[in-house]
C-alpha cells in the first residue's frame, strides 16, 4: 500500500507539501499535517466531502491562506510565505470568476499584461489560447454572453495564458450540467495534456478524480485516508471510509476465525468467508470485508464452491441498460447490492421480485478492512 | 362583491392613489403659467413668471450655490463612502471597527434637527477656539458631506456584499498586487454603485433644508431655504416656475437613465439566450 510520505518518485518532485496544517480560532483543524509529492506532469486529484479540508489545502497552495503549520515548496524553492500574486502558480476557480467588465481576450490577456509583456506577444499568446479553447470567434464577447461550458474554457484559457508550473483546478466541471460534464472532463484532461502543465485538482465528484486524475487522495477530517493512483484506490481501498466513499461496496462485518498463511475465516452474520490476506489479523477483531457490487454474480442455483457464497430474496431490481443492478436481502436483513453486466445475464432473465438468489463471487473481490 | 366589481374598485384606488401624489405637482406646472400674482388664482397662461424668475438674481444665486454644494458634497460622500465601505467589507477585524460601522450609520436614523444642532454647537465652539471656520458654504458642505457619507457607504457596501470575492482573488492569482486589485478589478465592479451613491448625496443635498438652516451664515442661502423663507412670506409664482424647471430636468434625467437601463437589459437577455442557443 501507498503511503503519502513514502511516494515513489525518484527526483525531486515538483510540488512538495510537507506536515501542511490548518488551525483557525486555535483549535479548528481544517488541514491536519498533510504531506504529499506531487511529480512533474501530473494531475492530482483531491478527493473528499465538504468541509473535509480539500478546499483549504488547495486555497493553501494558490497563496489566499497561510498554513499555520508546514512548509510548501515548488521545484525545490520554498514558497510558503510568497504572497498569491507572486507565485508561479494559477487557478481555475469553481465559479469561473471570469472578470465581467472585461471582453473573452481582455480576460485571458489580463496575467500577462501584469507581468509587463510586450503588446504584441500578449495578443499572439491569446490568439493561441483562444484557438486551444476554440473560441477564436467569441474574442470579442463579454463573459455573460457565452453559455456555461464556453466560460469555462474561457477561465481555462485565462489560468493557462501565463504557463503556470502549476494548475489549480477548483472543481473545474462542479457548474456544469451533467451532460456536458462527461464530455467536458475529456476535453479538459485533453488540454491540459497537450500544455502538459502539472495539475492538482479539488472535487467531491469520485467519477471526476478517477477519470481525471493519474493519482489521487482521498480526504476526509483534514487528513488524507489513501493517496494512489485511481485504479489502486477502487480496487484495494484501506479503510472502510475509503472504499465507501469511492463508489459502491458491500461490506460483511465479523471477528476473525481463523488466521491461516494465506487466508484469514472471516464470520459474518450470514456466511463464513475465505479472505485471501497476507495479513496476519488476532483471531477475534473484528474486520470488514469489502466486494464491489460489480463482482458479484446471481444464480438460481446454489453454487458449486462451499464458501463464499450467500443467499438471499431480491427486494429491488433496476435496469439500466448496459447493467442491471438488483438488491438481494439476505437472512440476517443486510440488504446486498449487486451489479450483473447485461450480456452475462441472460441466464437470469426471468429473474424477478421475491425470487431466492445465492450471491457469489471469487476470491479476488473480497478486500480485507481492518480499519 | 364579485370580481368586476373588485375590479373596478381596484381601478379606482389605484387612479386615487395616483391622483394624490401626481396632482399637486401638475397643479404646480400648471400655476407656473398662470398670469395672476396670486398663486390660487387662474387668471390666463403667460409666461410672465419665468421671465421673473430669470430676473431674480437672489434665487439664482442661490439655485446656483446649491448646485455647487451639492456637487462638491456628493463627491466628498462619494469618496469617504468608498473607502469606509472597502474598509468594514474588507477588514474583519480592526481596533474601532465598531465604532465606525455604527457611525457610518448613524447619520441615516439620527433626526437631521439633532444632526444639525449638533454640529452647529461644535463649529460655534470650534470657531471660538481657532476663529475659524466661518458659517458659510463650507460648514453647509461639511454637514452635508457628513449625512452623504453614510448614505454612500450603505450604497457601496451592499455591492460590495454581493459582490465575488473571487473575482478579487482571481485577480491577485494572475499577479495583481492589492493596489492593482483595486483599481483593476473592484473599482470598475463598483462604478454603478459610485454612479448611484453620487446621484443619491446629491439629490439629498439639492433638497436638504434643515441642516443648511443650521450651518449657513449670512449671504448663504441655498435653492431650499430660500424657497423655504419665501414660503413664509407669501408665495412667489416665480417659485413655480422654478419647480417646474426642475422637474423637467429631472424627468428628463430618469426618463433617460431608465430607458438606456431597459435596452441594456434586454440586449443582455438577447445575447445571454444567443449564447446559450450555440
Amino acid at each position: 500500500m501507498e503511503n503519502a510520505s513514502k511516494s515513489p518518485l525518484a527526483n525531486e518532485p515538483l510540488l512538495r507539501i510537507e506536515g501542511v496544517s490548518k488551525i483557525y480560532d486555535g483549535h479548528i483543524k481544517a488541514v491536519d499535517q498533510v504531506t504529499l509529492n506531487v511529480a512533474s506532469g501530473e494531475i492530482f486529484a483531491l478527493l473528499g466531502g465538504s468541509g473535509c479540508g480539500k478546499s483549504t489545502l488547495l486555497r493553501m497552495l494558490a497563496g489566499f491562506e497561510t498554513p499555520s503549520q508546514g512548509r510548501i515548496y515548488l521545484g525545490g524553492t520554498d514558497i510558503t510565505e510568497l504572497p498569491a500574486y507572486q507565485r508561479p502558480i494559477n487557478m481555475m476557480f469553481q465559479s469561473y470568476a471570469l472578470f465581467p467588465h472585461l471582453s473573452v481576450s481582455d480576460n485571458i490577456a489580463f496575467g500577462l499584461r501584469r507581468d509587463g509583456m510586450a503588446k504584441e506577444a500578449i495578443a499572439e499568446r491569446v490568439e493561441a489560447m483562444l484557438k486551444l479553447v476554440q473560441l477564436s470567434q467569441y474574442a470579442k464577447r463579454k463573459p455573460h454572453q457565452l453559455s456555461g461550458g464556453q466560460q469555462q474554457r474561457v477561465a481555462l484559457a485565462r489560468s493557462i495564458a501565463k504557463q503556470p508550473k502549476l494548475l489549480l483546478l477548483d472543481e473545474p466541471l462542479g457548474a456544469l450540467d451533467k451532460k456536458l460534464r462527461v464530455s467536458t472532463q475529456i476535453e479538459l484532461v485533453n488540454i491540459i495534456e497537450e500544455v502538459g502543465v502539472t495539475c492538482v485538482l479539488v472535487t467531491h465528484d469520485q467519477e471526476e478524480a478517477m477519470t481525471m486524475a493519474t493519482r489521487m487522495a482521498v480526504m476526509s477530517a483534514g487528513s488524507f485516508l489513501q493517496v494512489g493512483s485511481p485504479k489502486a484506490i477502487y480496487q484495494q481501498p484501506n479503510s472502510r471510509q475509503v472504499a465507501d466513499f469511492i463508489g459502491s461496496v458491500n461490506i460483511f462485518d465479523g471477528p476473525v476465525k481463523e488466521n491461516h498463511t494465506h487466508y484469514l475465516l472471516v464470520q459474518c452474520a450470514d456466511a463464513l468467508l475465505r479472505v485471501p490476506s497476507i495479513q496476519a489479523c488476532h483471531d477475534g477483531i473484528a474486520v470488514g470485508v469489502a466486494i464491489r457490487p460489480e463482482k458479484m454474480a446471481l444464480s438460481r442455483k446454489k453454487p458449486t464452491a462451499k464458501i463464499n457464497h450467500v443467499s438471499g430474496v431480491i427486494t429491488e431490481m433496476t435496469y439500466f441498460g448496459a447493467h442491471t443492478s438488483y438488491h438481494v436481502k439476505l437472512a440476517s436483513g443486510k440488504v446486498l447490492q449487486v451489479q450483473v453486466q447485461s450480456q452475462a445475464d441472460e441466464d437470469n432473465a426471468d429473474l424477478s421480485w421475491g425470487d431466492q438468489v445465492y450471491v457469489s463471487w471469487g476470491d479476488s473481490a473480497m478486500v480485507l478492512l481492518t480499519q | 362583491m364579485n370580481s368586476t366589481a373588485l375590479k373596478w374598485f381596484g381601478r379606482s384606488w389605484m387612479l386615487l392613489v395616483y391622483a394624490f401624489l401626481f396632482l399637486p405637482i401638475f397643479t404646480l406646472v400648471a400655476y407656473s403659467f398662470n398670469d395672476s400674482q396670486l398663486v390660487t388664482v387662474w387668471s390666463h397662461a403667460s409666461l410672465r413668471w419665468y421671465k421673473a424668475l430669470m430676473q431674480d438674481s437672489d434665487l439664482i444665486a442661490a439655485v446656483m450655490l446649491s448646485l455647487k454644494i451639492a456637487f462638491l458634497s456628493a463627491l466628498i460622500s462619494v469618496f469617504f463612502g468608498l473607502f469606509s465601505a472597502f474598509a468594514l467589507h474588507r477588514y474583519r477585524r480592526f481596533t474601532g471597527r465598531g465604532l465606525l460601522s455604527s457611525l457610518a450609520s448613524t447619520p441615516l436614523v439620527m433626526p437631521d434637527v439633532i444632526v444639525g444642532l449638533s454640529l452647529l454647537l461644535m463649529l460655534v465652539s470650534v470657531q471660538q477656539a481657532l476663529g475659524y471656520p466661518e458659517r458659510g458654504l463650507f460648514t453647509i458642505l461639511l454637514g452635508h458631506a457628513l449625512l452623504g457619507t453614510a448614505y454612500a457607504t450603505v450604497v457601496v457596501r451592499s455591492r460590495l456584499t454581493e459582490m465575488d470575492s473571487k473575482l478579487e482573488e482571481a485577480a491577485m492569482d494572475l499577479g495583481c498586487r492589492p493596489w492593482q486589485v483595486f483599481t483593476l478589478v473592484t473599482l470598475p465592479l463598483l462604478m454603478p454603485a459610485l454612479l448611484s451613491a453620487f446621484l443619491l448625496t446629491f439629490t439629498l443635498s439639492f433638497d436638504d433644508v434643515v441642516l443648511s438652516s443650521f450651518l449657513s451664515g449670512p449671504g448663504y442661502s441655498t435653492m431650499p431655504m430660500v424657497i423655504f423663507s419665501r414660503a413664509r412670506l407669501g408665495l412667489n409664482p416665480s417659485i413655480n416656475a422654478l419647480a417646474t424647471v426642475t422637474i423637467v430636468i429631472v424627468s428628463v434625467v430618469v426618463i433617460a437613465s431608465t430607458l438606456y437601463s431597459l435596452r441594456q437589459d434586454r440586449q443582455r437577455k438577447r445575447d445571454i439566450a444567443l449564447a446559450q442557443h450555440e
